[in-house]
Formats: structure tokens, C-alpha cells, sequence
């Protein structure tokens, strides 16, 4: 975006009296936001550090979580989150781009502008009532899914379920997470297609393209760099959900990966609010050590995705 | 004055638009034959809704669909068919889902939303006392007294952080719009537990309504100057070149000029902002102790929000208490609603 008046270089010495002032507010907004960062970064990791130090590596990898003994390993908990931070995507991906799709290019105008809209307060919805509603609503019904999955597809040990107990399992808690991105996914991934050049759409039709051609040649690949933004932006939101987890997840210290249906999962950002009511000064340090991983998580894919969005954007709009 | 009568509009005014009986028939059966059929086999082997869905009809009308494509329109457009059949049936199963959770919290708590709810605070309740006494009033007040506390120092705030990235050169631009951007991934557990650390583990302060104030503006901040600064882009150059060819500081042309172009647009941005932030939890359940009496005092004491009145009482299993927080959480609901659509109202006017 080319601007078409002129911004101020802070460096130059010319800038009047009175704008001094009103600049330096301005700067020192933008450093504070920068340093905030920063800062709970870096308190974050000098609170912990005792934490890292006698913890060492195993902190990520060891699985070994005892306040008594003063062990506190973290591994299944990260394991846990990605885990249902991968079914989630499994599962909000496709919808996700269906629903932008079908709001962008199938419904008619009047349903396009109430979907639209539903989809932004969705997206804004307290995970506490999703929490309330996976709770009490949800988990009776995908508990029913998961049986049905491991009653006629048992045999694969993906399926499998040792325990007998189907509430409170991964499967769940990643139908949840899924719950939370697809309104972010599809909010993003429909704003994206929608400045996909109308030119470039009739032109294809002109060419003779029925839209299944044009969706798979056209609108995604143009707006794939956007919707990959979206899903990141719903990935780091979805890490880093904490009560939703908490209300529809077993927090078990056993490193869980190929059996989503049994009722053992772990969620780094809720394994603090469980814990940091009740916990001996040695744990809260172990838990600020478990914030600082999680911020880096959340950081990580957040700034990748900002960066993506920002190059597609920039892309879109040549 | 001349007047118009009305005409109608011919019939053959859009030819593409008439099918034929063909087409008619073939339609008709390709959208009934399906549903019945899935329906008797679903009622037939006993299956859930769900799986009858996903496993009988969704298979048997893709393949109708094919055929009364082909039938209809030709080959060419099959493809265009199975795409929308299975975009519609994908988009059928979200609506339900989101459907539920909206219906549910509406639902199971509108019956809660009584006078004395909405009233009264939570002073000598349990959780056997009747749904006749005790509410969520004071929870209501501490969620705008700590949410506004955000509101009052956010706003200016990221406002100023919108002036630094819009209105200046610097070489910091790139990296301040860069990590604010970051920061809107901040996990709201992490920024309670900063201010936790920070502040109660240090014993600078007790746990108080400001602490949640601070620990929920690390999370409005980003919404608000990334908001703002795509606001004040809007504004055309013109009228800002114009006020600082008469001669106005930069100072005056924004404050006088620039930020009244871009009003509705900011308070478009807090208002979506304060959605995002009136029903976080994790923050506040690190940072408050949740009371039960009503607190104005952000400074000092308990202080209960409506996150963590729900919080509260959704670990406790008993009939009223269950209500009490689907109650709370409908309250929430209608309150993000509301700004929701606040934001909707004023985003429709554009700039002047």
C-alpha cells in the first residue's frame, strides 16, 4: 500500500516544538508494547530459571510430574497439546474453507451477510461457555462417536480403547479446539477470498472452467497464503485455550499419542490453572517454566503467520 | 409529473432460468431418493444420526448427484456438483455444532434470568439455596468495573501505538507492527501468570480487581492498535495534507482533523476489543479471588467477574448451581452480543 502523504522521520531535526511532544507519546506507546513483550518474556524465564536448572532437559522430555519429589517434567502435557491441537486442524481445516466457500461464492446475498456475521461473534465467543457447553452438551454426544469409532474400527490401534472410559479423551478435547478455530479459520479464510479478483473468476469462466475447476485452480491457490495465515492464527489461539481444555480433558502424566480415545491428555496452558492454586513454590516456578514454553509455542506460530498473512495481503492487493 | 404504471416482467424474460420438466423431475428425485433412502436404511440397522448421515446419505447423494447432473447438464458439470453437495453437507454439520452451542446456552439459561439474579449477589448462598435468592449482579459490576479499568488505559494506549505506526518513519516501524501483531497470540493463561509472578509471588500487591485489569490489557492492546492503525490508513491523505498546508502542527491536524475522520472506526475497534476480552477467564481466575459480596473496590478485596462466577460454579455438580452458571453464562452472552452488534451498527458508517 503506497501512502500519498509523507510520514515524519523521527530523526530529522526539524520537527516542530509542540509535534515533539505529541511524537514522543507516540514513541514511547510503541516501545512500551515492544518492551512488554520482552518483558514478560524475560520475568517470565528469570522467575523459572531455577526450574530449568535443576530440571534441565528432561523438563521437556521426562513425563514425571510429583510435587513431593520435586520432579517436574513436562512432556506429556506438550505432547498432549499438540496432539489435540493436530485432531482439531484434522477437522477445522476442511470445514473451515468449506463454510468460507459456501459464504463467499454459493449463498445468496441476504444468508451471506447473517453468516458473516454469525461467524465474527463466534469467533469472539468466551471459551468459558464453550467449556459450559462441551461440558454438559458436547461430550455425551462425541462420546457416543467414539465408541461407535472403536466398536467397528477397534481393530486399529488408533482406535483402540483399553481404558472403557470414552469421556474427557483427546478426541474430545481436539473437537472442542476444533469448535473454537473454525469460526477464526473461516472468518479469515472468507475475508481472503473475497478480494480474490473478480477478473481472474470470470475469466476462468469465460475459458469455458465449470467452478470446481475455478475453486481448485483459482480461488485457492490465490488465497492460499491467507488461509494458511488463518489456520496459524487459529492453531496459536487453540494452544494456548485453556478452560474449554480444562472442563472436557483428563490432565493424566503419560505420554499419550496413538490412542485418542482413552481418557489420558494433557494441555500445557491448563495444567497451570489447574495447578497454580494448590502449588508449593517449587511447582509455581516449574509452572512459569511450562508458561515461558508455551509462550514461545504461541509466539513461534504467531509470527509466522502474521508474516504470512501480511506477504499475501501485500500480494493480493499488486 | 409523469407516472409510471406497472408492468410485468414477461415471461421469457430470462431464458436460462427455465428448466425443464426433465430437469424438474430429475432434480426432484435426485434430492428426494436420497433422504428416504438413507432414512430407511439409518432406521433399518438402528444407526445415530450422525453416522447416518456421514455414512449412508452423504454417499448416496453424491452419487445422485452425479447422475442427475449428467442427466441434466452434461458431463462437464459433475464435478461442480459433488463440490456442492459436499461443501453444503459440510457446512450443514458446522451449523449444527454452532447451532448447539448457541441454542444450549439459550435454552438452559433463560429460565435463570429472573429479577433476583439479575439482582442480587451471591452473600449466603450454597449451593441447596433455591433459584429465588442470590445472583450474579456483582459479578456483572466487577466485569465492567475491571473491562472498563482495561478499556480507560488500552484505548489511548493503542491509539498511540496506531499514531507511531501510521504517522512516522522509523526503522522500529516494521518491528513494532511485527510484535504487536505477535503479542495478539499471547495465551491468556500466560499474561495472568505474569502479573501473578510479577506482582502477588513478589508481594508488591494482592490479588485485585486492577491486577486483572493489567493482565487482560496485554490481551486488548494488540486488537486495538492493530485496528486503529488500519483506521487511521483509511482517512484519505488529502484532508491530512490539506490541514498541515494551512499550516497546523502534525499534532493539531491529528487530534483536530485526522481522529474525528477515523471516530466511528476506533470505537468500532474498542468495542470489538472489550468482546474479546469481558469473557476471558484464565486470566482472572490467577489474578482475583472471586467473592461473593458486591465489590466497587478495584483496588482492594475479592472481586467476582462474570468468567469466574461461572467458573465457580460449574465444578460444583448441584441442580441450582448448574443454573446459576448457565444463567451467568447467557448474561455473558447477550453482553457480547450486544457490543458485537454495537460494532456491526457503527462499522456500517463509513468514514466522513
Amino acid at each position: 500500500m503506497s501512502d500519498n502523504f509523507t510520514r515524519v522521520d523521527l530523526k530529522a531535526a526539524k520537527i516542530r516544538r509542540e509535534d515533539r511532544v505529541f511524537f514522543g507519546i507516540a514513541r514511547a506507546a510503541a516501545m512500551f508494547s515492544l518492551v512488554t513483550v520482552l518483558l514478560i518474556f524475560v520475568y517470565l524465564a528469570y522467575r523459572s530459571q531455577n526450574t530449568f536448572r535443576t530440571q534441565g532437559f528432561s523438563f521437556i522430555t521426562g513425563s514425571t510430574w510429583d510435587s513431593n519429589e520435586g520432579t517436574y517434567q513436562l512432556a506429556p502435557m506438550l505432547i498432549g497439546s499438540l496432539v489435540i491441537a493436530l485432531i482439531a486442524l484434522v477437522i477445522a481445516i476442511p470445514s473451515s474453507i468449506a463454510v468460507a466457500y459456501f459464504i463467499e461464492f454459493m449463498a445468496p446475498l441476504r444468508l451471506k451477510k447473517i453468516a458473516t456475521t454469525i461467524v465474527d461473534l463466534l469467533a469472539a465467543m468466551p471459551s468459558i461457555i464453550i467449556g459450559l457447553w462441551g461440558m454438559y452438551v458436547f461430550s455425551p454426544t462425541a462420546e457416543g462417536w467414539a465408541k461407535l469409532l472403536n466398536q467397528h474400527f477397534g481393530v486399529i490401534p488408533l482406535f483402540e480403547n483399553t481404558t472403557g472410559n470414552f469421556l474427557r479423551s483427546p478426541f474430545i478435547g481436539g473437537w472442542i479446539l476444533a469448535i473454537m478455530m473454525i469460526p477464526i479459520i473461516t472468518s479469515v479464510s472468507r475475508e481472503v477470498m473475497s478480494r480474490v479478483d473478480k477478473e481472474l473468476i470470470n475469466a476462468a469462466t469465460a475459458l469455458g472452467a465449470n467452478e470446481f475447476a475455478t475453486a481448485r485452480r483459482v480461488i485457492v491457490p490465490t488465497a492460499k497464503g491467507g488461509i494458511l495465515g488463518g489456520i496459524l492464527l487459529g492453531l496459536g489461539r487453540g494452544i494456548g485455550e485453556t478452560i474449554a481444555i480444562l472442563y472436557t480433558l483428563n490432565l493424566i502424566f503419560e505420554i499419550n499419542i496413538l490412542h485418542p480415545l482413552e481418557n489420558k491428555g494433557g494441555a500445557v496452558a491448563s495444567l497451570i490453572a489447574a495447578r497454580f492454586g494448590e502449588a508449593p513454590d517449587d511447582e509455581i516456578s516449574a509452572l512459569l517454566a511450562a508458561g515461558v514454553v508455551l509462550f514461545l509455542l504461541t509466539l513461534i506460530v504467531n509470527m509466522i503467520a502474521s508474516g504470512i498473512v501480511q506477504r499475501a495481503e501485500k500480494r493480493m492487493a499488486s | 409529473m409523469t407516472t409510471y404504471e406497472f408492468q410485468a416482467r414477461p415471461d421469457n424474460a430470462t431464458p436460462w432460468a427455465v428448466r425443464s420438466n426433465r430437469t424438474n423431475a430429475v432434480l426432484t428425485l435426485a434430492s428426494i431418493i436420497p433422504a428416504a433412502l438413507s432414512y430407511f436404511i439409518g432406521s433399518a440397522f438402528a444407526l445415530p444420526g450422525a453416522v447416518t448421515l456421514l455414512v449412508v446419505f452423504l454417499p448416496i447423494q453424491i452419487v445422485a448427484g452425479i447422475f442427475a447432473t449428467g442427466i441434466t447438464k452434461g458431463a462437464h458439470r459433475i464435478a461442480d456438483a459433488v463440490l456442492a453437495i459436499v461443501i453444503s453437507f459440510a457446512v450443514f454439520m458446522v451449523a449444527i455444532l454452532l447451532g448447539s452451542l448457541l441454542f444450549s446456552v439459550i435454552k438452559n439459561g433463560i429460565g435463570t434470568l429472573t429479577v433476583p439474579f439479575l439482582s442480587q449477589n451471591n452473600v449466603y448462598i450454597s449451593s441447596t439455596t433455591s433459584m429465588d435468592y442470590g445472583g450474579a449482579a456483582h459479578a456483572v459490576l466487577g466485569s465492567v468495573l475491571i473491562v472498563g479499568l482495561t478499556t480507560i488505559v488500552t484505548v489511548p494506549l493503542g491509539i498511540a501505538v496506531a499514531v507511531f505506526l501510521t504517522e512516522t518513519d522509523s526503522k522500529l516501524t516494521g518491528l513494532v507492527r511485527f510484535i504487536t501483531q505477535s503479542m495478539s497470540g499471547l495465551p491468556s493463561i500466560v499474561s495472568g501468570l505474569f502479573v501473578y509472578a510479577a506482582f502477588v509471588l513478589t508481594g508488591i500487591a494482592d490479588q485485585a480487581g486492577w491486577l486483572g485489569s493489567l493482565a487482560l490489557m496485554f490481551l486488548m492492546l494488540p486488537t486495538v492498535s492493530r485496528m486503529a492503525e488500519e483506521v487511521l490508513k483509511l482517512v484519505p491523505g488529502d484532508i491530512r495534507n490539506a490541514a498541515l498546508a494551512l499550516g497546523a502542527p502534525r499534532r493539531s491536524a491529528f487530534m483536530q482533523v485526522i481522529l474525528p475522520a477515523a471516530r466511528t472506526g476506533i470505537i468500532t475497534a474498542t468495542l470489538l476489543g472489550l468482546a474479546r476480552v469481558i469473557g476471558e477467564t484464565a486470566p482472572l481466575i490467577v489474578t482475583t479471588i472471586p467473592g461473593n459480596e458486591t465489590n466497587a473496590n478495584l483496588f482492594f478485596g475479592p472481586i467476582s467477574t462474570l468468567p469466574t462466577y461461572i467458573y465457580k460454579f460449574v465444578s460444583d455438580i448441584s441442580e441450582t448451581s448448574q443454573h446459576r452458571a448457565w444463567g451467568a453464562a447467557l448474561e455473558l452472552l447477550i453482553i457480547v452480543g450486544i457490543l458485537f452488534a454495537a460494532a456491526r451498527i457503527l462499522g456500517k458508517q463509513k468514514v466522513k
